[in-house]
């Protein structure tokens, strides 16, 4: 370099706009009216061409199989992907809705069993009465959720494995466990494959395990 | 009874977020994998690693994405993200990214790519020769410095080449600087 002012740091990152505010200030100013550090910004310039160059045509394979292998691991990863390894991670994305909604499916099939009525048992009834509809996809059975119509044929469904807490029950009133036992088993989750719309709304739910 | 306990629950459709995002998610990856794994490809080929070790690498990597957003991981800069675990992937699988890997990069043929309508065969050959000079070179830089070059060839800034790298954002620049002044001697 001969420049004084100058040097070769300055000139690269003023080349690649990576200048601070203060020598934003003055460095742009002197390469302009600098014919030596033009000449040098030039050979920057030129030698990152030449590299890009390299990098752009370096050998690489290219694979439509690779892209088609994606798209179906992402495919099945929604189908079946484990909530399980991360429960708690799952349920903040899933959002209390989708919880809800698998639990309310959960205290259909398990309430009127274990949970001897508060009232007067009427709504067990009706929630039984929806019970009995069902809705086949691939071959499982799901349970129809209450506002979802099981004559109607579920377009693009998507089946989502997901765990639920038993202690979002409490939440809505229905107890899966004995009364005594609730405290206890605050933490504990049931495995379910959540049907869902193609609106992602929940049509159905099927316990998948129940320990 | 008119209504049950159950029914009390929104008649009105929920908002599942979580298939949503798990579909944002997907597009997210895919439409990553599509701007990306060539470009991926060509930093590890920089970097000495042979194409089919690097497309395995990219494959692998973009299967860790997803596992990263399925698990709710940062989507903050995935760019960066993939180059970090394509770079640890390649390290891991022991590469010294240097004379001593099997695919050494001025072994590569380079890939066929568009070439200008008014070039002749002899002005092709002079560019490919030209190229392979520039890979040569870049073998003899520090791995730090080659990856900072090539990087910064995708149009990275410091700050986000230093966040691929983990390195300084300082450190990026005397990398860059000196790859730059290294190479303008060799060519």
């Amino acid at each position: 370099m001969k420049c004084e002012r100058m040097n070769w740091d300055l000139l690269v990152r003023a080349v690649d706009k990576e200048l601070s505010s203060s020598e934003a200030e003055w460095v742009p100013a002197h390469i302009a009216a600098c014919p030596e550090c033009r000449r040098e910004c030039e050979a920057i310039e030129n030698v990152s061409l030449r590299i890009e160059a390299a990098v752009n045509r370096s050998a690489v394979l290219e694979n439509s199989a690779d892209r088609e292998f994606l798209v179906a691991h992402v495919t099945q990863q929604h189908r079946v992907k484990p909530i399980r390894h991360a429960p708690e991670k799952v349920m903040r994305r899933f959002g209390w809705g989708m919880a809800i909604a698998a639990t309310l499916a959960l205290g259909i099939i398990v309430a009127p069993r274990q949970k001897p009525p508060r009232t007067d048992g009427a709504p067990t009834e009706q929630a039984m009465g929806t019970v009995s509809n069902a809705i086949e996809v691939d071959g499982e059975t799901f349970v129809a959720l209450p506002y979802s119509n099981p004559d109607l044929p579920a377009s693009a469904p998507r089946i989502v494995q997901m765990q639920v807490p038993l202690s979002s029950l409490a939440d809505i009133g229905i107890a899966l466990e004995p009364v005594a036992n609730e405290v206890l088993n605050q933490d504990r989750t049931v495995l379910a494959d959540v049907l869902l719309g193609a609106d992602g709304q929940p049509l159905g739910v099927h316990v998948v395990s129940w320990e | 009874m008119e209504q049950g306990r159950v029914l009390i629950f929104p008649a009105v459709p929920w908002k599942i977020e979580s298939v949503e995002n798990g579909s944002n998610d997907s597009r997210l990856l895919l439409d990553l994998y599509d701007r990306e794994q060539t470009p991926l490809k060509r930093y590890l080929a920089m970097l000495g690693v042979d194409p089919e070790t690097a497309r395995d690498i990219v494959q692998e990597s973009f299967l860790k994405l997803h596992e990263h957003l399925l698990g709710g991981g940062d989507q903050g800069n995935l760019r960066a993200w993939l180059y970090r675990v394509v770079h640890n992937s390649a390290r891991n699988k022991q590469m010294s990214f240097g004379a001593r890997n099997t695919g050494r990069i001025d072994d590569l043929t380079p890939a066929a790519s568009p070439v200008a309508k008014d070039q002749s065969a002899e002005e092709r050959l002079l560019e490919q020769e030209r190229e392979q000079r520039v890979r040569a070179a870049m073998q003899k830089l520090s791995e730090a410095q080659r990856a900072c070059l090539v990087l910064r060839t995708q149009g990275m800034k410091y700050r986000e080449i230093a966040e691929s790298l983990d390195l300084s954002v300082s450190t990026v620049g005397e990398n860059v600087q000196r790859g730059l002044e290294r190479l303008r001697e060799l060519l």
